[in-house]
């Protein structure tokens, strides 16, 4: 079991590693330098040098490689081009206020969807399934930036209970965030539930009509012990990479939503760097959404562990 | 039929329908039976006769879209289906118990052993009760997963579930069937013994009539639904009415039988004489020393054995003894890690991707499941022509269309199948159209693993008559792999006994089962159980080890068999001090 989770562990410490590479090497090969990015296009070739020099782009890549990867490894990511602060804590910043969104929407779409899967496998070809497929097939069909639109258009301008955009600059505090963060998350989790739903609903088709399931009906078990202790468990590990996945999607698709809401988060901090070309910014966030995705990942495979004996007791002898 | 005072169960005219295109579809019909306390009744039949069905009704329960269309199911003076759930839920597990086909299914795989007996209710401490079903260090296997249990041992477990609140009436449906004789045996004995204890009545459902004559008192026997006849045991299987009774009786073979038994429409049965092959046949398979490892673990070792054309070769054994492990190396599915293997036209010990193709076709296997070994989205005359095409046994596309059409009627189907899926097949004719896939490249060997184990009797017996047919037609020599004795005896010419990857016995077959000689031989055809019933009124259960003398392998390298003689021989043993048991 130990061995188990070493060995998931090292893999996720070796994707990282390979996709700091990538990232590194992607900013590389756009065009131009971050020199004449800075100094725009009439800088003199000497004004270039001396920046070239300043910046150490004149040394061999694999040790600017290791400049920053041993930067970022202490969360310094180098300066920011355009404003001159450090990346890391403007990025840390935004990141901060996007976690906020993030959680709240993990909280709800991940338990509401779970909720609502389980309810329509349960009911499997009744009415409830059938409004809860209809309902997260439309949330699925519909793209993020429209669901956003249309939630603002009822609950901020014919029903005022939301603000339709943030007023505030990144440094605000979580009371201030805290009543734009619904909207955001809820256009969020329409789009994340679908997938949930139907994976959830599915699994425990499967696993209501398996054999232990109806052995433990005859038992003369309730339907809720049934339902938790004998269903759940074996329908739930199936969903469980689809909601890392989905989890894992967030960290690209907060970015839509941050920008119909002028949220201050992380999406729209990558926005404007990629308008102002600010690379070391730029480098920062993809390799925080690199974490993000190995992180689920990591947690949908402890979680399996934790779910399926079969996994934790391997190499236990019969 | 009325319900006397004493019957705990008391079924009145059952009908049962499942709706299908918009139309009710009846699978039970007007089936009535009383049972009394201490009790067995057997429901026997088919599949698709409904006797799961029946069983189920007594728990108050039916399949998803199927519905009780007529009659009451009484079970200890409650009608069933007009029950309240709290009381329904009562009933079940407490008053009527289950124990499933597949226990390594009906156990929940996400939840420790104890706590699923506990759920099951009652006051017997769940430690107590897995050491009433005879398993060994039982606060430890309460605390193991399902998954880390043998089939026996999960078979065990459910029992010990089923009994835990101490119930009335115990309904087993088929629950040996996917064990093996040995294990099958260790369970039907303590099932009978639990019986007998706690004083249970038990509806037993099988389609294996040696199981239902060793356990029943009373015999039911389903046909599509309806009772065709109900009988006391013994006068069932002595003097049996309906001639579809007469039929299934006959249909199971007989460890006696001296070759194949068929059966005729009235259930008339005659034995076919062993072919005989020819002395002078040439060797289609030779097999040297063949060694298979998984791992660590060593499946098969160092067995050698011969196939000439035209003669079927058993391989016998438990689950887990390399029988089937040694035919898949054989079909090089498996490389093999020592020996040598060879036939006719090259060297088998390479995989099968590295034959040549010749060769390949000269070789071909049946598998077990013919339902899962055939593409579900593929008719199966298309299973058919590939092989025809891959193997240019047919030029053209037209020819094979023919070819394919010639072969199913050769293994005795109707050639206008071809366009139906396998779904669209019973069971028997699924196994056909896998037999005819095999013989689509002309081989010389055909390796049958357990290829009748998942039919019916009386589909038992036509696939079995198909096979020997063949092999007279077409010389082929046949490996075929049984853990049923009954079925060897009449098929095959030449028996070998595997154990644990290693031959204790081989010979002709007459001469191993007139005298098996070693103690693992009679230990299987002693667990092996014929469809006569005991003639002690109370089919007692005779303890297995008894029979068979405790034993320690003997053989030393250069020293391994006793020679009976005309090619009989049986690896060393020895008996064994008390506690030196195997």
């Amino acid at each position: 079991m130990l061995s188990f989770i070493a060995r998931r562990v090292l893999a996720a410490v070796g994707t990282l590693f390979l996709s700091s590479i990538l990232v590194f090497l992607a900013v590389q090969a756009l065009p131009g330098d971050v020199a004449t990015q800075v100094l725009g296009r009439d800088a003199t070739p000497d004004a270039v040098a001396a920046l070239r020099e300043k910046l150490k782009l004149d040394q061999p890549a694999w040790e600017r490689y290791a400049d920053w990867m041993g930067g970022a490894l202490h969360g310094d990511f180098g300066l920011s081009l355009v404003s001159g602060k450090a990346v890391g804590g403007e990025v840390g910043l935004y990141l901060g206020n996007s976690a906020l969104i993030a959680l709240v929407t993990v909280l709800f779409a991940v338990t509401g969807s779970l909720l609502l899967g389980i309810l329509a496998g349960l009911y499997r070809d009744r009415w409830p399934d059938h409004l809860i497929s209809t309902v997260s097939l439309v949330g699925m069909s519909v793209p993020e930036f429209v669901v956003a639109t249309v939630l603002v258009l009822c609950f901020s301008i014919a029903l005022p209970l939301f603000p339709a955009v943030v007023l505030y600059g990144p440094e605000a505090s979580i009371g201030q965030l805290l009543p734009a963060v619904w909207l955001p998350a809820l256009a969020l989790a329409v789009v994340m539930a679908a997938y949930i739903i139907r994976m959830a609903r599915t699994s425990v088709i499967d696993v209501m009509a398996s054999e232990y399931v109806t052995t433990a009906r005859l038992k003369g078990l309730s339907t809720w012990r049934v339902v938790t202790r004998h269903a759940l468990p074996s329908a739930l590990l199936p969903t469980l990479h689809v909601i890392a996945l989905n989890v894992a999607w967030l960290a690209g698709g907060i970015a839509v939503v941050e920008n119909v809401f002028n949220y201050p988060g992380i999406g729209k901090l990558m926005l404007s760097s990629v308008q102002n070309r600010d690379l070391p910014v730029i480098q920062a966030i993809a390799l925080i959404s690199a974490v993000v995705y190995v992180a689920c990942n990591l947690a949908a495979d402890l979680g399996a562990m934790a779910l399926n004996p079969k996994l934790r007791t391997r190499g236990r002898t019969r | 039929m009325t319900a006397t005072a004493a019957a705990i169960v008391s079924v009145d005219s059952l009908s049962v329908a499942y709706r299908s295109g918009g139309r009710d579809v009846p699978v039970v019909h007007d089936v009535s039976f009383d049972l009394r306390p201490g009790r067995t009744l057997a429901l026997v039949g088919e599949s698709g006769s409904g006797k799961s069905t029946v069983a189920a009704t007594l728990l108050g329960h039916l399949r998803h879209g199927s519905r009780l269309t007529g009659g009451t199911v009484r079970v200890d003076g409650a009608d069933v289906f007009a029950l309240p759930a709290r009381e329904l839920r009562r009933l079940r597990g407490g008053t009527v118990a289950l124990v499933g086909q597949n226990a390594g299914q009906a156990l929940t795989p996400s939840m420790r052993i104890g706590r699923q007996i506990a759920e099951a209710g009652g006051d017997v401490p769940v430690v107590d009760l897995l050491a009433q079903v005879r398993l060994p260090r039982p606060a430890e296997l309460a605390r193991r997963y399902p998954h880390e249990l043998s089939g026996g041992q999960q078979q065990r477990v459910a029992l010990a579930m089923a009994i835990a609140a101490r119930p009335k009436v115990l309904v087993l449906d088929e629950p040996t069937t996917g064990l093996d004789v040995v294990t099958q045996r260790g369970v039907l004995d303590l099932v009978g013994a639990l019986r007998d204890e706690l004083g249970l009545a038990a509806v037993l459902v099988s389609h294996d009539l040696g199981v239902v004559a060793h356990m029943a008192d009373e015999v039911t026997v389903l046909r599509a639904g309806r009772i065709v006849e109900a009988a006391p045991t013994g006068r069932l299987f002595a003097a049996s009415q309906d001639p579809y009774t007469k039929r299934l009786l006959a249909s199971v073979p007989r460890l006696d039988d001296a070759g194949l038994a068929i059966v005729g429409e009235d259930g008339e049965r005659e034995v076919r004489p062993r072919a005989v092959v020819a002395g002078d046949a040439p060797v289609a398979v030779s097999a040297r020393d063949v060694t298979v490892d998984y791992g660590a673990s060593r499946a098969v070792d160092g067995v050698s054995f011969e196939v000439r054309r035209g003669e079927v070769l058993a391989l016998v054994g438990e689950s887990g003894s390399g029988k089937s492990t040694l035919a898949w190396t054989l079909a090089g599915l498996r490389a093999p890690s020592g020996g040598t293997m060879t036939s006719e036209s090259g060297d088998l010990a390479r995989p099968a991707r590295e034959r040549p193709v010749s060769l390949r076709r000269r070789v071909q296997l049946v598998f077990q499941n013919a339902d899962t070994s055939l593409n579900p989205r593929r008719s199966v005359g298309d299973a058919v022509r590939r092989p025809l095409r891959f193997f240019g046994t047919a030029g053209s596309r037209a020819e094979a269309a023919v070819r394919a059409r010639k072969l199913m009627s050769d293994v005795r189907l109707d050639p206008a199948l071809v366009s139906r899926l396998p779904a669209q097949l019973s069971g028997g004719q699924r196994q056909r159209i896998g037999i005819a896939r095999a013989l689509a490249g002309e081989p010389d060997v055909l390796i049958a693993d357990e290829i009748t184990t998942a039919l019916d009797v009386s589909v038992q017996a036509e696939v079995l008559r198909l096979l020997d047919d063949l092999r007279r037609e077409r010389r082929l020599a046949c490996l075929f792999i049984s853990h049923d004795l009954a079925v060897v005896r009449g098929i095959a010419d030449r028996v070998v006994v595997l154990r644990h990857g290693v031959v204790v016995e081989e010979g002709p077959t007459e001469a191993v089962f007139a005298s098996p000689g070693h103690p693992y031989t009679r230990l299987l055809m002693a667990a092996a159980l014929e469809p006569e019933p005991a003639s002690a009124p109370a089919p007692d259960a005779e303890p297995l080890v008894e029979e068979v003398p405790e034993w320690t392998d003997a053989a030393e390298p250069d020293d391994l068999w006793t020679d009976h003689g005309h090619g009989h021989r049986v690896r060393r043993w020895r008996p064994a001090a008390r506690e030196g048991a195997s």
